[in-house]
């Protein structure tokens, strides 16, 4: 029975990741988003976002699996190709946070965009690169 | 226990990325440029290329209008139950047909801001799929650089769109009269279903992925594309496509266009093979600064 559970997650995970992979020329923040954030080159956090675009909004969640936290706000400002972020979780320590990410959007038409910026959350001041993959 | 629980977990997704993933990425491995596949593109694009029943595909080669006839086009070829042929008029008449609808959009198209911004975006950053053999949905199907063959099968209820150049590959539509299945898969050409109005074919699409462009000049896409085509051979040399575009995801608002398409006579499928023959790297990363090869993932 476990081992018939286990077939069917990892079934349909590599399904997802096989169908995510094609969609690529859409929205420009559709997708999975890997990278990290931390204060210092030294002290990175990993960090996996997920957005999708509905015809109205950006959706997504940040880090999937069982603390996820689901994005409050992302939009993206074409003018500038300006990204930005907010969502209600916690941080390492397990503290209630609220993230503020701002960034950019840089070779747009490319499949491994990517977006660098800010990532605040109390009083944590710290930047962040994303790859989309 | 939990031991043969991450060996089948491990077994099942290697086996997926092996049928699923390891097949483009092999194929897009194979691709080193398409100098010669662009350039034709750029040429058979037409004269009015965006206008409202631009005459395309006056490319050199074979996708170009050196066959056509400068004397009054014979009338619209038919099958015997009354509806027009739009492919080859009879079995010994072979042809194909120009590239047309270079781009779909035009100044009153609704885009939804980031459409409109992506699209300007690429019309300065070439980075299309389709230089990368990546089949193209829509009215980029049109825009390859030998034109393309429809093949009727009136005994299967089915019609056959091939692409000669770019990825060589084809769409089916289904004239069996069933609706589109339910929870299609994205794919690169969608569900296709057709139906006769009067001299008229129309083809109502859905099912698209987001992995092309929609037509030549980068007009965007999402999945909630709706896309309904009107296939209307006027006469013997031309075939009227007319097209509706809906998708809420990217667009304000329906909107359409209209193209023609010019009967080649003579030329029919030829082997082509797009991974060949590759010799514009700037074709392929555009102006990008750089372009990751580490992944398994081909962008």
């Amino acid at each position: 029975m476990r081992l018939k559970a286990a077939f069917l997650v990892c079934l349909l995970a590599g399904l997802a990741i096989t169908i995510s992979a094609v969609a690529q020329e859409g929205h420009p923040l559709t997708g999975v988003w890997y990278g990290d954030y931390g204060t210092t080159a030294a002290q990175r956090s990993h960090l996996t976002i997920e957005m999708a675009w509905d015809g109205k909004a950006v959706t997504g969640i940040i880090n999937p699996g069982p603390d996820s936290i689901p994005i409050k706000v992302a939009t993206l400002d074409t003018s500038k190709w300006a990204f930005h972020l907010e969502a209600d979780g916690k941080d390492e320590k397990g503290q209630a946070a609220h993230f503020v990410a701002d960034g950019k959007l840089e070779n747009v038409g490319s499949y491994n965009r990517t977006i660098t910026g800010t990532w605040n959350y109390g009083t944590t001041k710290a930047n962040f690169k994303l790859r989309r993959d | 226990m939990s031991h043969r629980v991450i060996v089948v977990c491990s077994a099942v997704v290697l086996a997926l990325a092996t049928v699923l993933v390891a097949p483009s990425f092999l194929k897009a491995q194979g691709q080193q440029g398409q100098r010669g596949q662009q350039g034709q593109q750029v040429q058979g694009q037409g004269v009015g290329q965006g206008l409202p029943n631009a005459q395309g595909g006056r490319g050199g080669g074979r996708g170009g209008r050196g066959n056509q006839p400068d004397v009054p086009s014979k009338p619209t070829p038919r099958w015997p139950d009354g509806h027009p042929r739009i492919g080859a008029p009879t079995p010994e008449e072979r042809g194909i047909w120009g590239a047309c609808c270079g781009s779909l959009s035009n100044a009153t198209t609704p885009y939804q801001p980031w459409a409109k911004a992506l699209y300007d975006y690429r019309r300065n950053n070439e980075f299309e799929p389709h230089t990368r053999c990546k089949p193209s949905g829509g009215a980029r199907q049109f825009v390859t650089p030998y034109g393309t063959e429809i093949v009727e099968l009136p005994d299967l209820q089915k019609i056959f769109i091939f692409d000669i150049g770019g990825p060589h590959t084809f769409r089916t539509i289904y004239m069996d009269g069933k609706p589109h299945p339910r929870d299609l898969v994205p794919s690169y050409y969608g569900d296709s279903r057709g139906h006769w109005e009067g001299d008229s074919l129309v083809v109502d699409n859905t099912g698209f992925n987001e992995g092309f462009w929609m037509d030549r000049a980068g007009s965007p896409h999402t999945e909630k594309l709706h896309y309904i085509e009107k296939f209307t051979r006027t006469d013997y040399n031309t075939l009227k496509y007319e097209v509706t575009v809906d998708d809420p995801g990217a667009y304000t608002g329906t909107w359409s266009n209209s193209f023609q398409m010019r009967w080649q006579a003579g030329p029919e499928l030829f082997e082509y093979v797009c991974q060949d023959n590759n010799f514009a790297p700037v074709l392929l990363i555009g102006n990008e600064s750089s372009i990751d090869r580490s992944s398994v993932i081909i962008p």
